[in-house]
């Protein structure tokens, strides 16, 4: 049994938040998934609150002080990655944006990415696709086909409400469970295995 | 060992007086300072290169040898040297002359710059900073290496039958660093080379700066230049210090909080114990440098950043005083004490030459 390393990034605002409730849900979900594929997982869930001013440090001056520098090594080695925002705007909150402007650009490359997003109304569930989805595509992540919205509405029993939101949390955390299971984390660290220097020059005058 | 200073030349408004020093009183202090630098006992000057404001320094050599002529010890430095938007043609030629000039007090640290624009203003483009440092360097070497080159390359129009002049001083060429905070590609460079590897050591914790500098010390073995822990490092830091460590804090705060680069980010006390920044006591200057090799190995370089985020003159003048009087004498006793017999020194212009004498790397003289 392997033991694959997920984090989850939640920047709901106030505390508890619904944000936190669906990163909770969809967590939950993926743990399940692996499990029941054979996987052993160790989670990190990460409340972007906690650490915004270190965000804001880091945005400024590059040093990513207090717990952040922990969060960003353990998002680089991770399998996974379980992205929830709540919609500020019409697109996820600043706060969401500023903290995956300091990850390093090639830290989500090829990494299994679920994203998720709350809101007070379903008129915004396309925040899904019009930005979470971009924003992790531009990092070359792979983003599960499923993500996850959920309203103000959802978490009563409503017309199917409830339900039809577990099926949703079911079907994505599948989905990302998958891609999980299949990760290859990067094999080579360039400080352990620098690029020869013939291979560097390869094409250049010399 | 050495001890210097590095200046990034910035001009800056004193936050609290609000006066910001005109170009030429700059340009004019960063020379008093240098000259202090000699006077307090240190080995080092080396100066930045940039070509937008607030910076001035976009002219090292002019500096440097004007300079040379007022000091007779000090050797004469960069930090860095742009070899990704300079002509290396160029870059040969100017630090050879200055080497004439000085005496072969002259050596020299290449950067790539991470200026965005400087870039396309020099006709170049950022995303090739990797393949341009590479290439622009390895033509640098020859020129200083062989009397008639004729080359040709991706980025600069070719070489036919070419000699830089002058010659380098006594066929030596200046001892060269690659300075970088993150490319493991530039610490392959310097390994490849036999040349030093100067880490900034500002804005990144021991971890990361330990990661490139294994790096170099281990490819610098591989490539059969001696055992890793005989490879050339140079550090840099920054301290502010008074007698009483409070006194450091409250006069340094307010340069902090204004600074370009880290105003309205983290706090001073955040900063310093992310960093290596130092502000307090000569003792814990002492105390944090010395922890350095703890961290990196014997070194060779270290290099402290005094005169910036719009100190004035008199104050950095005052800084230099404790560095020479307080903390390089300790330093230089500590650091020589368990300093393996193998561990080199820097090289300079006499051990290069020496070196030359018993059969090492050197060049022929232009006859």
């Amino acid at each position: 049994m392997t033991t694959r390393s997920l984090v989850t990034v939640s920047a709901g605002m106030s505390n508890p938040s619904s944000t936190r409730l669906l990163a909770d849900r969809l967590t939950a979900a993926t743990e399940r998934a692996l499990a029941d594929r054979g996987e052993d997982v160790r989670t990190r869930t990460v409340e972007l609150r906690d650490v915004a001013h270190d965000v804001m440090n880091a945005m400024t001056t590059a040093v990513p002080t207090g717990d952040l520098r922990g969060i960003l090594d353990d998002l680089a080695s991770a399998d996974g990655v379980i992205a929830v925002t709540p919609v500020f705007n019409a697109s996820y909150s600043g706060l969401f944006k500023s903290f995956f402007d300091v990850v390093d650009p090639e830290a989500l490359d090829g990494k299994p990415v679920l994203v998720g997003a709350t809101g007070g109304s379903p008129r915004h569930s396309l925040v899904l696709e019009h930005a979470l989805r971009p924003l992790f595509s531009h990092t070359r992540s792979i983003v599960a086909p499923t993500g996850v919205y959920a309203a103000s509405e959802d978490w009563g029993a409503g017309e199917a409400g409830g339900r039809e939101l577990t099926e949703r949390i079911e079907r994505a955390a599948g989905q990302l469970a998958a891609f999980v299971a299949e990760h290859e984390s990067r094999t080579r660290d360039p400080y352990d295995e620098p690029t020869p220097f013939a291979d560097l020059m390869s094409g250049l005058g010399a | 060992m050495q001890f210097g200073i590095f200046s990034v030349s910035d001009v800056t408004t004193d936050p609290t007086t609000g006066r910001t020093p005109t170009e030429a009183e700059r340009i004019k202090a960063m020379v008093t300072i240098a000259l202090k630098a000699e006077e307090v006992g240190l080995d080092v000057f080396a100066t930045g290169e940039h070509h937008n404001p607030p910076f001035v320094a976009s002219s090292p050599t002019t500096m440097l040898g004007y300079v040379a002529a007022r000091t007779t010890d000090l050797i004469l430095s960069t930090s860095t040297t742009l070899i990704t938007t300079n002509d290396p043609v160029k870059i040969a030629e100017d630090f050879a002359m200055l080497q004439h000039l000085a005496d072969g007090r002259v050596d020299l640290m290449m950067g790539r710059g991470n200026t965005g624009p400087v870039y396309p203003w020099f006709g170049q483009d950022i995303r090739q900073g990797i393949p341009l440092a590479l290439e622009n360097y390895n033509l640098l070497h020859r020129l200083w290496r062989e009397d008639v080159v004729d080359w040709e390359g991706r980025f600069r129009t070719p070489l036919q039958g070419f000699t830089s002049t002058p010659r380098p001083l006594d066929g030596v060429p200046p001892f060269v660093w690659h300075g970088s905070i993150r490319s493991p590609e530039i610490a392959e460079q310097a390994a490849y080379y036999g040349d030093g590897f100067f880490h900034n050591n500002i804005f990144w914790p021991a971890t990361h700066t330990k990661k490139l500098i294994s790096l170099y010390r281990r490819r610098f073995e591989h490539y059969g230049h001696g055992k890793g822990d005989q490879a050339i490092v140079g550090l840099g830091g920054q301290v502010f210090m008074r007698r009483n460590s409070q006194d450091a804090v409250k006069e340094f705060r307010p340069y902090f909080d204004n600074a370009p680069v880290y105003g309205g980010g983290p706090s001073l006390e955040e900063f310093t114990r992310e960093t290596p920044l130092t502000v307090g006591s000569p003792q814990q200057v002492i105390d944090r440098t010395l922890g350095f090799r703890d961290s990196f190995g014997h070194y060779q370089r270290q290099l402290f950043l005094m005169d910036h985020a719009g100190l004035p003159l008199k104050t950095v003048l005052e800084q230099l005083d404790i560095l020479g009087e307080e903390v390089v004498p300790v330093l230089r006793k500590e650091f020589a004490a368990g300093r393996p017999a193998h561990v080199p020194d820097a090289p300079t212009h006499s051990s290069l030459l020496a070196a030359r004498g018993q059969g090492a790397e050197g060049t022929k003289e232009l006859s």
